[in-house]
């Protein structure tokens, strides 16, 4: 049932002209490596964590290839089981610290969290470059660490193993961690500080986009949790150095406390890797389904939600570690409070797509891709909160797949989409439309078929950080491995084609998607100083269905659905559809 | 063995059957949730694609009720998950006061297991077993013993964990129980095996090198089977000799030292017959006679009483020499042997009766002084 009120709010206008593609932007108004490694542009520091962690990926995802080859056989016959424990550490470290906390707040974030709110640069610039260096100085440790030998204590960092035990790099690789984890400190305070300084005229709290609500939920969590990892692996590198008894029982430490503290950071940590994802998500499944976000305000506060709830539930990682009945009953039910922000979201871009005009770009199949996956991520993850369920499935791939399903299901697809949807606005090329499709399909069936197995052998208890394992799990490995092939293969093709579109893309207009985020209303690439005039926001995020853009303006014909698809083969204005009088519905 | 594995893992345990209602339960509800978010996202997604005749579309904000029900009707759903596994969890953390103990110890890259003293003929025994582990860090009798957890149907066990290093995890997965072991701290955990056979042990907190390797299996056998290894008549660890710690084990001791193996060896160079499968087995010779305990004390004593036909009678007579719980462990140990359990003749560094099973730390020498 729906009933249908008159609205007050904004009706359409003729779209702006198509800005003059001559002007210097920021790309072109100054060049040199110089030029780069001293901007305190928010977009070229963008850029420069685009590449960096972009190297990190690969590097990941090789140390994630040796894996799942070894995997092939049930007695590592590749690697020597040190090898092996050294790559499934290099992998977790690497993805965990080095990809995904940076990777949608320091190159997305940084990139358009100040053009969002009609801001010329971040609050703090110089901040801004000096989080880049300080990230890529505790990266170039951990590679080190990585690179000499190896650490071989898994990405968690258990003492006794790593303090007392543990034969490899275990302290290069804490200092990366511990120094790299100040740049994610800075990142997020620039961002809040930000969002509550520098928003345009107009842009109030309700009218920000979802990413920017995300975006400052993720620095929340950054600014709060992230010390609390730095004092703990720099308490690690005490113990291990001085061999001052702090988490080793056998000179009068505490093991658990290790774990709490841990804990206490690395899962809010999982919210800042996801968060930002979330936001990605909201932004595309509005612009391609023409359609205002169903239930606004549920989004953006459950974003708050997760950051503030996310903070209460750590010990969920320690149901089996010895904590007591009580502490696990209390852990498990504030486990289950936080999935409930999460269905909450779910259901909104599910109701967004209600009577929506959708078309199927490549940042769209991401999107969707998004949508099913983490939704069965984040529903596996109520196996793991509850308690009965927990003991049997804790520490198997069981585990390792919910955990894929959530990171590399969820959040890197929400990243390839951010990257796809924005990519023509960052670079001022558009990319292969065919390609791209081609690549999130491949992605998508490729990540099904590599960690679907998982779940079964988990299931069956086939335990996590096991080289050697019974010869009944082979199939399911052997399967696996054949899938993360085709997902390897995936991520090859977006790196061809989006190179190639740097030098042979269509030159991009300055909104290929019609969408109406303040990013858009700037040149494809933007100028160095984002607006010619300072903005003035008049509405909410995505007024589709009117079809107006943050400042009241009109929008281009969207990409349709026939061969007028390419959305570079629109130049140029078209003419406004005409003022249309819409009427507001309220569903249910 | 079969390629596939079965939809469901085998159950083993009272904790298991429980664990599986709840979990299938949990993939009811998911399930359902799952199917009918993808069908709306498909429905939408196809009904509502762009073509010329849906361009337009309808400005909807949202609705508060559907934010109301679907915030409230999950967290009820979520809600019963927490309920129901918190009682899962509490009967899984909670053992029986009437459990029989085990002691577990987990160590860089092994687990053994000691059981709780029974008393036997008046002498306490202390079976012990290396349930696992990668052999290459063991010593030579740690190896020998390698075999399997032994526990009894029907009956609830509890096992007491500690780590000597660092943390493992002791979890068998048919038991749908897992426990991590602590350095410097007493976890437990407990089962009730309600199925007769063979699963996996796996160290699933991860601990280093051989962490894969550092695996097991557990038996769980008939309450008489049980009786016959506290005894090591039987062998249901699964080694080749009684289990440490049992009279068999002492009395196997005893063979060696008292040299019965020069004669009573498997190999071509015998001078006695083989006592492998002799337990109440009708001698030859002796029509009407079968090898039981009365025989086996009398062989002993005086030898050349009942000699087995084809047989010189050459063995001395140990009357005086054993005493008599030594008489009893080799009896044990007698009964105890299976064909292929011989001791080799050769077999080096036998530790006198009652020795612990792992040799004292060394001293590296860099302590201080003392």
């Amino acid at each position: 049932m729906s009933i249908a009120v008159p609205h007050g709010g904004p009706v359409a206008a003729p779209p702006p002209p198509e800005p003059t593609p001559a002007e210097p932007n920021y790309l072109n108004h100054s060049y040199g490596i110089w030029s780069w490694l001293t901007t305190v542009d928010h977009k070229r520091i963008g850029i420069l964590y685009l590449v960096s962690i972009s190297v990190f990926f690969v590097v990941g995802g090789l140390a994630a290839g040796l894996v799942r080859l070894n995997l092939l056989s049930y007695n590592s016959a590749l690697l020597t089981e040190d090898a092996y424990n050294r790559a499934f550490t290099a992998h977790g470290v690497v993805m965990l610290f080095f990809f995904l906390i940076p990777a949608v707040p320091g190159v997305l974030g940084n990139f358009f969290i100040p053009m969002m709110v009609g801001a010329k640069d971040m609050a703090f610039p110089k901040l801004n470059l000096a989080s880049w260096y300080v990230f890529m100085a505790g990266a170039a440790f951990g590679v080190w660490a990585i690179l000499t030998g190896g650490i071989d204590t898994g990405w968690t960092l258990y003492p006794p193993y790593s303090s007392r035990s543990s034969q490899s790099n275990v302290v290069p690789g804490v200092i990366g961690v511990f120094i790299s984890g100040f740049s994610s400190i800075m990142t997020g305070l620039n961002i809040m500080v930000t969002v509550h300084k520098m928003r345009c005229p107009g842009m109030t709290w309700g009218r920000m986009p979802l990413f920017v609500w995300s975006l400052y939920a993720t620095s929340l969590i950054q600014l709060l949790g992230t010390p609390v990892v730095a004092i703990t692996v720099l308490l690690l590198g005490v113990e291990r150095v001085a061999g001052i008894g702090i988490f080793d029982p056998s000179i009068g430490g505490d093991p658990l406390l290790f774990q709490h503290l841990f804990w206490f950071y690395s899962h809010p940590a999982v919210y800042i890797m996801i968060l930002p994802g979330m936001g990605v998500v909201s932004e595309i499944i509005t612009c391609f389904s023409r359609k205002n976000i169903f239930g606004y305000h549920a989004v953006a506060w459950s974003s708050m939600g997760i950051a503030v709830v996310g903070f209460l539930l750590w010990a969920h990682h320690m149901f089996v570690a010895g904590i007591s009945f009580y502490a696990a009953m209390l852990f498990s039910f504030l486990s289950m409070l936080v999935a409930v922000p999460s269905a909450i979201k779910v259901f909104n871009w599910t109701g967004t797509l209600y009577r929506g005009s959708i078309t199927f770009q490549a940042p769209m199949l991401f999107t969707l891709g998004f949508l099913v996956l983490f939704t069965i991520g984040g529903l596996t993850g109520l196996f793991l909160a509850t308690l009965g369920t927990d003991i049997h499935l804790h520490d198997t791939y069981f585990v390792v797949a919910h955990f894929h399903f959530v990171m590399v299901g969820g959040m890197v697809l929400a990243y390839m989409a951010g990257i796809h949807f924005w990519w023509p606005k960052m670079t001022g090329r558009m990319y292969s439309d065919w390609w791209s499709r081609v690549a999130a399909s491949i992605i998508i069936v490729g990540f099904f078929l590599t960690f679907i197995p998982q779940f079964i052998i988990g299931y069956h208890g086939m335990p996590r950080r096991y080289p050697n394992y019974p010869a009944e799990f082979q199939v399911y490995n052997v399967m696996s491995t054949a899938g993360a092939s085709i997902l390897g293969l995936g991520y090859l093709l977006p790196a061809f084609y989006l190179t190639l579109s740097l030098f042979y893309g269509k030159k991009a207009p300055a909104n290929p998607w019609s969408a109406t985020g303040l990013e858009w209303q700037t040149p494809s690439p933007p100028t160095v100083h984002n607006f010619d005039h300072k903005p003035v926001v008049v509405c909410g995020p995505y007024e589709y269905a009117i079809g107006v853009d943050q400042m009241g303006r009109g929008l281009p014909e969207p990409p349709g659905p026939g061969e007028a698809q390419d959305p570079a083969s629109r130049s140029g204005p078209t003419p406004p559809p005409g003022p249309q009088q819409k009427e507001t519905e309220v569903v249910g | 063995m079969s390629w596939i594995l079965p939809v469901v893992p085998v159950m083993a345990s009272t904790l298991a059957e429980r664990f599986e209602a709840l979990f299938w339960y949990i993939v009811l509800v998911t399930t359902g949730a799952a199917v009918l978010v993808y069908g709306a996202m498909l429905y939408f997604c196809i009904a509502y694609r762009r073509n010329e005749s849906n361009t337009q579309t309808p400005r909807i904000l949202g609705s508060t009720r559907l934010e109301i029900a679907w915030t409230i009707l999950p967290t009820i759903i979520f809600f019963t998950f927490f309920a129901w596994g918190a009682i899962v969890y509490r009967f899984a953390v909670h053992p029986p006061r009437d459990a029989e103990e085990i002691f577990v110890i987990g160590k860089q890259w092994m687990w053994k297991a000691q059981y709780t003293p029974r008393e036997i003929d008046g002498v306490k025994y202390t079976p012990r077993v290396i349930i696992g582990g990668n052999p290459a860090n063991m010593d030579e009798v740690d190896r020998r013993n390698i075999g399997r957890l032994v526990v009894p149907i029907n009956r609830p066990v509890k096992v007491t964990m500690i780590s000597e290093d660092v943390i493992h995890d002791f979890g068998i997965p048919a038991f749908r129980s897992k426990m991590d072991v602590l350095p410097g701290r007493y976890t437990t955990a407990w089962y009730h095996p309600t199925r007769l056979g063979e699963y996996h042990i796996f160290c699933d907190q991860y601990c280093g090198t051989w962490h894969s390797l550092m695996v097991g299996k557990v038996a769980v056998v008939t309450e008489d089977e049980y009786a016959r290894f506290f005894t090591g008549e039987g062998s249901p660890q699964g080694t080749n000799n009684p289990a440490d710690g049992t009279p068999a084990a002492d009395g196997r001791q005893l063979f060696l030292k008292l040299q019965c193996i020069t004669c009573h060896s498997a190999d071509s160079q015998a001078r006695a017959p083989v006592l492998e499968g002799l337990y109440n087995r009708p001698i030859p010779g002796h029509p009407g006679k079968v090898a039981d305990d009365e025989y086996i004390r009398e062989s002993i004593e005086q030898p050349l009483e009942k000699v087995v036909e084809g047989w010189q009678p050459i063995m001395p007579s140990y009357a005086g020499k054993v005493t008599k719980e030594e008489m009893r462990a080799l009896i044990m140990y007698i009964r105890s042997l299976k064909p292929g359990m011989t001791p080799k003749r050769t077999e080096m560094n036998v530790p006198p009766v009652g020795a612990p099973v792992t040799p004292p730390p060394q001293d590296t020498g860099s302590g201080g002084k003392k």
